[in-house]
């Protein structure tokens, strides 16, 4: 076995791409729960784009959303810990009632936000990029302002969510046990990502909620001559999508800093959209980007922190590092330009829908 | 949008009146309270004693955020108490009001005016050179002066020298690499394995580099077969300092492919997240800067001590030398030969560092203190990646 490796690994070239394999596997144990993780914010960020784009809205306040959203369950966990709800205890995944109640209120906030950009984007019809980019504006300084009067009474801590301990047994499977322990030794809402990727996945070209959403999206006129209310349609899943949002404000107060901080999102929201288009508007599509991204990041920190050993090694630290970051980015505008297949915004995304009046 | 520059105004607004009318007075509230002696009213005779007005600009935060602003808050009233006068904030709200609050206590006749933050550095270098007879002083600044005395934001022309052009304007700065020394024997007395770590922020911010430069010199002063592994975030500075999420992910990454199992964090609110990495890693981390075991207190179950930055102190000590008319502008550095810097207290983990290593601790700081152990060797502090 060592022999054909080392077969594989001299041939000239070619050997180069065996030996880069042979690295990512012996990173992918470690880094694998650490990149899904890090995925988790972004693609459920991408959930939220999705439910709007889908449906013919854009939405570029995903940002705003999660910083609201991180700041609310940040400060929610922190009032039921005031209120003297106990932090700890044996739950699973350390769920105490103020992360709970935690993450609820960063659900509503994300709605919250959400019904301020349907109705500004529904009813008043006003252009859909003002809209995100005031709710971004506004979410930055407003949390930023309360943040520091709110702060000045020291507010106590509620923790953060634990992960998942998965079974030594299992962990040490050959082959499939880092598999596993990297999607399983999670905290809860990056757990939940697997699930509602899924589950959106099936709902949207599987259901009869999807078809309409799609041809919302595509067609509002003929989907209204077909008798679905657009306007009701798109209220629903504009707010429903908030939800997202939400959440992914809430793994970033509540499951890694356990502390809300100014400006914490640092652009999680924007980078979400762009797993959106990479993944051609599907579920699956933005979840594998989002994964894509967070997994280059640890490949460049694996890179400083445990080199590849041999000629690989040389050239990969020979690269600049900041390469290895941009590469996914890069690799969007490509797609974006439609060099690599074909990546198309849902048709009426953008354009605000008004009903014929009848004569 | 427009409710909101309403409120921020009012409440800026409202901050300067609140300062205004307290600047004979007590501080502004929700601050512990001050020791300033009630003005005294002068018998006829006597010369009426000189009640020096000392107003702080604190950076955006609050005034009791267990951070700068407290700690040079604390120090000015104590320099304030020491040389017979009253100190008085006003807590910056938006990082654009920072001329404006600098000005309105040149406006009140403030003597002395105490900016807190390396951001608010040009805005006291500006106020300093229009306002000669006023005593200016800037925590954590040293600001890139042209030579006609204006400060130069981008850094291109820093001709000028601070000591000659602005007499008034003493910026205090810190020899970071001193507390990073200790911060470096404490972590290679608890570690177990040899292996310890230390993240910085950006590898282009020379305090930061100065820190962990001086925690590898100081690792090695105590075993030399110590490995001590570094690595920098970001170029990125919203992702080097900002950034709990990120810096949790990159810590966690460290920890588990380098094996460390002492971590010093060197990257702001990026390393709040470093150290929550830490934690749930069950190992130990160093923090930075003021003491987080108290500043952080999510991650205090798992941070042994910090590296410090003794901002009372300094503020206290520049203010005196106001009062007593020693003070002269330019770069004030701080370090140990004045108490400016050290290492936070161990509360809980106070045990696990014997009286050997904290015998260790207390000869290096006597020695930078007589000058003769350096901080900056054999690693030296400028090269991030030496």
């Amino acid at each position: 076995m060592d022999a054909l490796v080392m077969f594989l690994y001299d041939i000239p070239l070619l050997g180069l791409l065996f030996q880069f394999g042979g690295y990512v596997i012996s990173i992918l144990p470690t880094t694998g729960p650490i990149f899904l993780f890090a995925a988790a914010p972004i693609a459920l960020g991408s959930l939220c784009g999705l439910m709007n784009e889908r449906s013919g809205i854009v939405n570029i306040g995903i940002e705003g959303m999660m910083l609201t959203s991180a700041f609310v369950s940040a400060y929610a966990a922190s009032l039921m810990v005031a209120s003297g709800a106990t932090v700890g205890g044996d739950a699973p995944f350390g769920a105490s009632t103020p992360l709970i109640v935690g993450v609820l209120a960063a659900m509503i906030a994300g709605m919250l936000v959400s019904s301020l950009h349907a109705w500004l984007t529904i009813t008043i019809r006003t252009d859909q990029i003002i809209s995100g980019t005031i709710i971004n504006i506004t979410a930055l300084g407003l949390t930023s302002y309360l943040n520091q009067i709110l702060s000045k009474a020291s507010p106590p801590n509620a923790g953060t969510f634990q992960p998942f301990i998965v079974p030594a047994d299992i962990v040490e499977l050959p082959v499939i046990g880092w598999f596993i322990n990297a999607i399983l030794n999670q905290r809860p809402i990056t757990l939940s990502i697997i699930v509602l990727v899924i589950a959106m996945q099936i709902l949207l070209f599987r259901s009869r909620w999807g078809l309409r959403t799609r041809a919302v999206g595509e067609h509002p006129k003929a989907a209204e001559t077909v008798g679905i209310d657009v306007i009701r349609l798109r209220y629903r899943n504009v707010i429903l999508g908030g939800i997202f949002a939400g959440l992914a404000g809430a793994s970033l107060a509540l499951e890694s800093a356990g502390s809300f901080q100014n400006n914490m999102t640092v652009g999680r929201g924007f980078i979400a959209l762009a797993a959106l288009i990479f993944g051609r508007w599907t579920p699956l599509g933005a979840f594998g980007a989002a994964i894509l991204f967070t997994a280059s990041e640890a490949l460049e920190r694996s890179i400083r922190f445990v080199p590849p050993p041999g000629q690989l090694g040389e050239i990969m630290i020979g690269i600049p590092l900041q390469v290895y970051g941009a590469l996914p980015y890069l690799i969007t505008i490509v797609v974006l330009a439609g060099f690599v297949g074909r990546s198309t915004a849902p048709a009426a995304v953008g354009q605000p829908y008004e009903r014929e009046r009848r004569h | 949008m427009r409710t909101r520059s309403i409120g921020l105004s009012l409440f800026a607004t409202a901050a300067i009146v609140v300062a205004a009318c307290t600047g004979g007075g007590t501080p502004a509230p929700a601050t512990p309270a001050p020791v300033t002696p009630a003005p005294v009213t002068p018998a006829p005779a006597t010369p009426e004693p000189k009640v020096w007005k000392i107003g702080v600009v604190t950076d955006v935060g609050t005034l009791d955020d267990k951070n700068f602003n407290q700690f040079s808050w604390e120090g000015a009233q104590k320099g304030a108490a020491a040389i017979g006068g009253e100190a008085t904030a006003i807590v910056t709200v938006a990082s654009a009001d920072y001329d404006k609050n600098v000005q309105s206590f040149v406006d009140q006749k403030f003597d002395i005016i105490v900016t807190i933050g390396f951001a608010l550095a040009d805005a006291t270098a500006k106020a300093a050179k229009l306002n000669p007879t006023v005593q200016f002083i800037g925590v954590d600044q040293a600001p890139c002066l042209t030579g006609a005395g204006d400060p130069d934001p981008t850094f291109t022309d820093c001709s000028g020298d601070m000591a000659t052009l602005l007499p008034n304007f003493q910026g205090l700065v810190f020899a970071e690499q001193e507390p990073g020394y200790l911060a470096g024997i404490a972590a290679a007395s608890i570690t177990t394995k040899k292996v310890i770590g230390a993240i910085g922020g950006a590898a282009f911010i020379p305090p930061v580099v100065r820190y962990i430069k001086g925690y590898i010199n100081g690792a090695h002063s105590v075993d030399p077969t110590i490995q001590v592994k570094v690595a920098y975030v970001s170029d990125d500075l919203g992702k080097a300092f900002n950034d709990p999420a990120g810096g949790k992910a990159f810590a966690t990454q460290f920890i588990q492919q380098n094996g460390v199992d002492v971590l010093f964090q060197v990257a702001g609110k990026t390393g709040n997240g470093v150290l929550a990495a830490a934690c749930d890693a069950n190992i130990y981390g160093v923090g930075v800067d003021v003491d987080q075991h108290e500043s952080t207190p999510e991650t205090a179950k798992c941070t042994v001590t910090s590296a410090e930055k003794k901002l009372s102190i300094a503020v206290e000590q520049a203010i005196m030398r106001v009062g007593d008319g020693s003070a002269k502008g330019g770069i004030i550095g701080n370090d140990a030969k004045n108490d400016g810097i050290g290492l936070s207290k161990y509360y809980e983990f106070e045990s696990m560092f014997s009286s050997d290593a904290q015998a260790k601790i207390q000869a290096a700081f006597d020695g930078f203190k007589a000058g003769t152990t350096d901080p900056c060797a054999p690693a030296n502090c400028t090269d991030p990646f030496e």
